[in-house]
């Protein structure tokens, strides 16, 4: 990774910078295990809010994401964020020390109760000032609504407030960067709309990298979302663009299309259909995840495709 | 629960500027805090210190009489041993304390925050560090209880108090080192093993005098049960084992740090100086002068005289090794209050109390002394208190009435003197029947058995014995009297028991005249 273009730390608080500038920039990113490239020149550039990162299964939004999240430094490319490089040792600390990562599975200590274990991060970020730390500790808690079980040991609470012990966990010490890696996996409809409200409060202020296979969470959350397949950005742009994608290219028919890309049955026993219409089509009000398809189908106009696009 | 994300208020963490000098260390020793904690709530570790804590307030409370004179260069030693279970709880706790990230799953979300392994693993180190002082206190706290006994003899060594201590901290130094190496579960209870081992090879090779024993950090305490001797005749480097035990300790800690990725210069740094005062304990504990060492032990053995001070008291001397000084005034009034019994020339002998002690291959042996065949000279141990103080009153009177320990070479079957001897020390006591059945090794006051002194002790034949018990039942002052009155009958190796019976109006046992034994 090459010195960081941006000027050294950005003043205030956790390393914010002012809203509408690009606090997290990736820029030709690549990294190989083996003989798998899992990221093929990545360049994206962040800002405030949360970006959702969608892409299927093996499309590298977990390497991308630890990557950003200094968890593995990549093979080649730089990243900056919030005015460091984590390619240097102090940049990498001093991003460390603004950071919030919530991997995909993240891990628990049972024997912790929920305190102990958002109190044992905020100790390894180093929130040293003891009456401090344990204040934002309570803070965090009470932000994931587990004020009432902080005491309750983890291996005693539900999946859904585990997930929210390590939400907490990211979020102590105010990070200005915060890394979300499927949070919402395994939650049901409840839990996972009030993750939602936690996830959108966490982007006021903040730079959130969120990645998820649920582009109902990308069109409820995120300003913006990138969309990534095989180790390359396919999409960069806004929520609004991506569905746009498919405007005009999703229609209903009584029958299965032979000539659409995708289809379904739907709860009305009509078929939904995407891709390419026949004349005199029954179009239909596309969806984020209907841009999606076509993205990922390869059918992108082209300005998506491993460029950078300016948030 | 509500589902409702609750508005707040509260101001998020906002650290003011760039994080201050020491901010780091401060961290570090937060996570020690942390894991100190924890360990704290393990269950081996609080059942172990419950153990080690309880057992030592057992000792200290079940004590006979011998223990109200403690030698305090042994009180030191014993301290060594007592904690190592709660060393092995210290041992596997601090290896699961490290382990913990790896077996919850938590490496990946840990190695992107702010404080890198290597402190983490110094946290784990320094975790240890409040046990070793808890060790520490009670270490001290059991010492110090002895030592302020009015009876205490002699001083500890601080390098042999600290060998407690420092077993904990290495224990849970090797807990973390081993962690790292070796990251598996199961690693501390296969290693526990061979660790047992290696201290039982230590201790053997350090009991037969193997100086090589002395690398092992901890050493089974030899010849236990043993006479106590004077602390320059221990010959134990414990200055430099403790020195060496804290070099290596440190060693451990630094080969930690270094392995979970410290290298930076301050550790490398400590890692020599660990390794140079590793070093040097380990040299030290070779440099003893054994040669000089044997001499002194084969003159404090053979010509105690040489060595040791006299103290004056009335009409005899007390000469001791000068640990033991302060037991002098003790010995005399045992041997004042003998003297109070006795007639003739008796009474106004001048006896020498000479302190002495057995040396063989090894120091502090259970041996027997051999009874001194200077005139008037009773020998002394070095052990004081309970069944010692009539033992020595034995060994007075023996001399009192033979004029030298030598008497008890002879045959005192059917002899007055084995009589009179005992009357001296049981009619100046308090409580006799009782001194009577506890210096006698049977632990009865009847038939034949064999009764306790420093050196050779005396063999009671059953007539005797009885005869003993009937004079105590009778009037004390009046059997006194007659007994100084036929004091030059009742000293004399041609009077029989049948006859000291007569001469002292109790009851001739029937087979007085026979000699059983």
């Amino acid at each position: 990774m090459t010195t960081a273009s941006a000027s050294g730390p950005v003043p205030g608080h956790s390393g914010r910078v002012a809203s509408g500038a690009a606090t997290v920039t990736a820029a030709d990113l690549s990294l190989r295990f083996g003989g798998t490239r899992a990221l093929d020149g990545v360049s994206l550039r962040l800002g405030h809010g949360v970006t959702g990162l969608l892409g299927p299964n093996g499309a590298g939004k977990t390497t991308l994401l630890r990557v950003l999240a200094t968890a593995v430094p990549p093979d080649g490319g730089r990243v900056t964020a919030l005015g460091h490089d984590p390619g240097t040792a102090s940049g990498r600390l001093a991003l460390r020390r603004t950071l919030g990562y919530l991997p995909q599975n993240p891990g628990f200590h049972p024997d912790f109760t929920a305190f102990d274990f958002v109190d044992y991060v905020a100790i390894l970020k180093e929130l040293t000032d003891r009456a401090a730390r344990l204040r934002e500790v309570r803070r965090v808690l009470e932000a994931v609504n587990l004020s009432d079980v902080r005491g309750k040991r983890l291996k005693r609470l539900s999946g859904g407030m585990r997930q929210r012990v390590a939400l907490a966990a990211a979020l102590v010490g105010d990070p200005g960067f915060l890394v979300l890696d499927e949070p919402t996996v395994g939650l049901d409809p409840e839990q996972r709309m009030h993750f939602r409200e936690l996830i959108a409060q966490a982007g006021e202020g903040r730079t959130v990298l969120l990645s998820t296979h649920q582009t109902e969470d990308v069109a409820m959350l995120c300003h913006r979302v990138v969309v990534l397949d095989r180790g390359h950005v396919r999409f960069e742009g806004a929520p609004a663009e991506l569905t746009a994608r498919a405007a005009g290219r999703v229609w209903s028919s009584t029958e299965r299309d032979p000539s659409a890309r995708a289809g379904w049955r739907t709860g009305t026993g009509a078929f939904r259909n995407v891709g390419d219409p026949p004349k005199g089509a029954d179009l239909l009000e596309p969806s984020l995840e209907d841009g999606y398809l076509l993205v990922l189908d390869g059918d992108g106009d082209g300005d998506g495709d491993d460029a950078a696009v300016a948030v | 629960m509500s589902t409702a994300t609750p508005a707040i208020n509260e101001p998020a963490y906002a650290p003011a500027g760039p994080p201050p000098e020491g901010h780091r260390a401060r961290g570090v020793l937060a996570l020690a805090r942390f894991e100190a904690r924890e360990l704290l709530l393990q269950a081996p570790m609080l059942l172990t210190f419950a153990l080690y804590v309880g057992y030592v307030a057992l000792r200290l409370m079940g004590r006979d009489g011998m223990d109200d004179y403690p030698v305090l260069n042994t009180v030191d030693r014993q301290t060594q041993m007592e904690p190592l279970l709660f060393a092995v709880a210290v041992f596997i706790c601090c290896n699961a304390a490290v382990l913990r990230s790896r077996k919850s799953n938590t490496v990946q979300q840990f190695d992107v925050l702010a404080m890198e392994p290597w402190r983490r693993t110094l946290a784990h180190v320094l975790s240890v560090i409040p046990y070793a002082v808890l060790t520490a206190l009670v270490v001290v706290g059991a010492f110090g209880r002895e030592a302020l006994k009015p009876g205490a003899i002699g001083h500890g060594s601080v390098g042999e108090l600290a060998i407690g201590p420092l077993t904990v901290l290495l224990a849970g130094v090797m807990g973390v080192l081993l962690a790292v190496l070796l990251p598996f579960p199961f690693v501390p209870i296969l290693a526990t093993i061979p660790f047992y081992l290696l201290i039982v090879v230590a201790s053997a090779a350090g009991d037969e005098g193997g100086r090589e024993g002395w690398l092992s950090p901890v050493l089974f305490p030899a010849q236990t049960g043993g006479d106590p001797v004077p602390t320059d005749l221990l010959g134990r480097p414990a200055g430099w084992h403790a020195l060496y035990a804290t070099g290596l300790c440190a060693v451990l800690a630094c080969v930690a740090l270094l392995r979970s990725g410290g290298r930076t210069r301050a550790v490398k740094a400590a890692a020599v100086l660990a390794l140079a005062v590793t070093a040097a304990g380990a040299v030290g504990q070779f440099s003893l002068d054994t040669k000089g060492l044997d001499a002194a032990r084969r003159t404090a053995a053979d010509t105690p005289q040489k060595v040791q001070s006299c103290t004056k008291h009335g009409r005899s001397t007390y000469c001791s090794f000068d640990e033991w000084s302060g037991v002098r005034s003790d010995w005399a009034e045992v041997v004042g209050r003998v003297r109070s019994a006795a007639g003739g020339a008796a009474a106004q002998v001048s006896l020498t109390v000479r302190q002495r002690i057995g040396i063989g291959d090894q120091v502090e042996v259970d041996s027997a002394l051999d009874p001194s065949s200077t005139p008037g000279e009773v020998t002394v141990g070095t052990r004081w208190g309970g069944n010692r103080v009539p033992e020595f009153a034995v060994g007075a009177a023996t001399v009192l009435v033979g004029g030298s320990e030598d008497m008890t070479t002879q045959e005192l079957c059917d002899d007055a003197r084995a009589v009179t001897v005992m009357w001296l020390v049981l009619s100046t006591d308090p409580t006799p029947m009782d001194t009577f059945r506890n210096v006698r090794l049977s632990d009865s006051v009847s038939g034949p058995g064999q009764v306790l002194a420093p050196t050779n002790g005396l063999s009671l034949t059953g007539p005797q014995t009885t005869v003993i018990r009937e004079l105590l039942e009778r009037p004390r002052a009046a059997m006194t009297a007659r007994v100084k009155a036929h004091w030059t009958e009742l000293t004399s190796a041609r009077t029989t028991t049948a006859q000291a019976a007569r001469l002292l109006g109790v009851e001739v046992p029937k087979e007085a005249e026979k000699c059983e034994e």
